[in-house]
């Protein structure tokens, strides 16, 4: 073969130095869930509860749709009903089913098709490596909590026609989501750092969601004790939200416990998944 | 002149394994082979260069920069490319090297832009907008190449580059990185098993065994300081013959029936072989001066240094 006409050619440019340097990970990350197949069906899904409530908010805030309204008569306490909309069981489960769409693969794949190499021999830390897959995930969970949650609440004001809001509330919209899908962003990353097989991956997570809440039931009949809803995804979901919210709390356990929880998972999923990758760099 | 490399004493161990040890090495701008049998610690080499492995004690510097130290910014000027088949699935080839140039620290723009160049000038220009999954190994050795190259990096690390190609494709990436290597500012090195790639693309080589640096020079003075090589065919018995060379530590390698490879240290005259012929009644039917391969001086240092 010819050497192309001119040979090799310097590039002329200057590389820069950022400390967003991961943002290219999350942009492309970002982009490939996006393209995925059922991409617009999962996130219609998702979306479908926010409208749900959008509806229930406007009904609650109209005295001529009295009769419609007493269908909603839970949500007129703005606690509950921030409450319900984060907590409620088809959310969470869409948000289970967002974090197998949009995370499951994000490190097995690297693993299967033996990327590391490729990203670390770039001027990336294992930190930014991680900042940037761990964005993907939660971007796209709080697209569907955190922001319809602010959304919510805006379309409230606009209906009621009052800016008043407490403090309070305000940052428990704010920070519920942020807790919540930080945790389910981490777990899933720590779950996709252990096989190659993202089949594998997707199903743990799912058994995680399903057997954890199930296996708090049993526990809790045969012992007696809500305590064992510690162990459950829903149930901590659930017991963080009345902490939160001030709301009465679903199980009888200290509710700051649900709050403590999503942490400690979080620190330790992050501090195992910087052992996995620092050891699959070594590998590399 | 300022090293490119230079390593001082550097130990590195996998568990109770010493994969490298008490390695020196100074090398200047250029570019470098690195050889060695399986197992003598290349690739734990590299990936000690790169930073994917902190060394136990010792250390360096790369292009001025600490070793271990500032590896964020020396990664900066590296461009690698990796022995394993590696990819990032779900990307075509220009998306692939655009997003690498972008963690590198070019602007988004621009590293597509030279995703194109590059992509071009190895040879894919054609299927770059074809999925990077469905790549057959040649190209994905060439795309491995582009990666490496996209932001013009000082220095590059290519770890095996023709492994798996058919002849043709390996002849096409041999001639890339002898292109490369004319750059002046590009240095570069190769480790490869293939002594025939380094032969055509170094000057300089670092032989490694068991961890160890055992030799670091020039193609051309490892081949001199060592043998001159002489193929001879002999007809008559063989072996009192070659008993005589051995016994002045000339060594005797068979190729064909009755045809042979006679190594002569450097400070043995041809004549000997005559000699020895002559007193013990054999007759040298060719005889013909051969080139000391690489290989030839490459297991030659190799015993040497098992032998010490």
């Amino acid at each position: 073969m010819e050497i192309r006409e001119k040979g090799y050619r310097h590039w002329e440019g200057q590389l820069q130095t950022s400390h967003l340097n991961w943002l290219p990970i999350a942009r492309n990350g970002v982009k490939a869930v996006f393209k995925k197949k059922f991409a617009k069906l999962v996130f219609s899904l998702s979306a479908s509860t926010f409208f749900v409530f959008l509806a229930a908010v406007y009904v609650s805030t109209k005295p001529e749709l009295k009769i419609l309204s007493e269908l909603v008569r839970l949500l007129k306490s703005d606690a509950e009903l921030f409450n319900t909309f984060y907590t409620n069981g088809f959310l969470t489960f869409m948000l289970v089913i967002l974090t197998i769409f949009s995370g499951a693969d994000l490190i097995s794949a690297d693993l299967k098709f033996k990327a590391f190499p490729l990203y670390f021999a770039r001027p990336l830390s294992r930190g930014d490596y991680l900042k940037g897959k761990f964005s993907i995930v939660l971007f796209y969970l709080l697209s569907f909590t955190l922001v319809p949650g602010i959304l919510l609440l805006l379309f409230k004001m606009l209906f009621t026609g009052s800016l008043a809001v407490s403090p309070l509330l305000l940052l428990a919209i704010l920070v519920f989501p942020v807790i919540e899908c930080t945790c389910l962003a981490s777990l899933t990353l720590a779950l996709s750092i252990l096989s190659p097989n993202t089949k594998f991956i997707q199903i743990a997570i799912f058994l995680v969601y399903m057997f954890s809440h199930s296996l708090a039931q049993i526990l809790k009949e045969i012992f007696k004790s809500d305590y064992f809803f510690l162990v459950s995804l829903q149930g901590n979901i659930q017991q963080l939200g009345s902490f939160l919210f001030g709301v009465k709390p679903a199980y009888a356990y200290p509710a700051w416990l649900s709050l403590l929880l999503p942490l400690v998972i979080s620190v330790l999923a992050v501090w195992f998944l910087t052992r996995r990758i620092r050891k699959a760099e070594a590998g590399a | 002149m300022k090293e490119m490399i230079k390593l001082e004493n550097i130990s590195f161990s996998y568990g109770a394994v010493a994969a490298i040890r008490n390695v020196s090495l100074a090398l200047p701008a250029g570019v470098f082979g690195l050889l060695g049998p399986n197992g003598a610690g290349k690739t734990t080499l590299m990936k000690l260069l790169l930073g994917f492995l902190l060394p136990d004690s010792g250390q360096g510097e790369i292009m001025g920069q600490e070793l271990a130290v500032k590896q964020k910014s020396l990664r900066r000027g590296i461009g690698y490319m990796p022995e394993s088949d590696c990819l990032i699935a779900g990307l075509d080839a220009v998306s692939l090297t655009a997003y690498l140039g972008e963690l590198s620290g070019m602007p988004r723009q621009e590293a597509m832009k030279r995703a194109h160049d590059v992509l071009y000038y190895v040879g894919l220009e054609e299927s770059r907008y074809r999925l990077v999954d469905g790549y057959s190994t040649g190209m994905k050795q060439r795309l491995k190449l582009a990666q490496a190259l996209v932001h013009d990096p000082k220095l590059l690390l290519l770890d095996e580059p023709t492994s798996g190609m058919d002849p043709n494709g390996r002849t096409e990436m041999l001639e890339l990185i002898q292109d490369i290597s004319k750059k002046e500012s590009m240095n570069i090195i190769i480790s490869s098993h293939l002594l025939p790639d380094i032969e055509s693309t170094c000057r300089q080589v670092v032989i490694m065994n068991k961890g160890r640096v055992v030799a670091e020079e020039s193609i051309t003075g490892l081949k001199k300081d060592n043998f001159n090589v002489y193929e001879i065919k002999v007809v008559g018995d063989q072996a009192p013959f070659f008993a005589e060379l051995q016994s002045r530590h000339c060594r005797i390698e068979e190729k064909d029936r009755a045809l042979f490879n006679v190594l002569l240290p450097g400070d043995v005259a041809p004549a000997v072989l005559f000699q020895a012929a002559r007193q013990n009644g054999v007759q040298i039917r060719h005889f013909r001066q051969s080139r000391t391969s690489l290989e030839d001086a490459f297991m030659d240092v190799i015993r040497e240094a098992d032998g010490n």
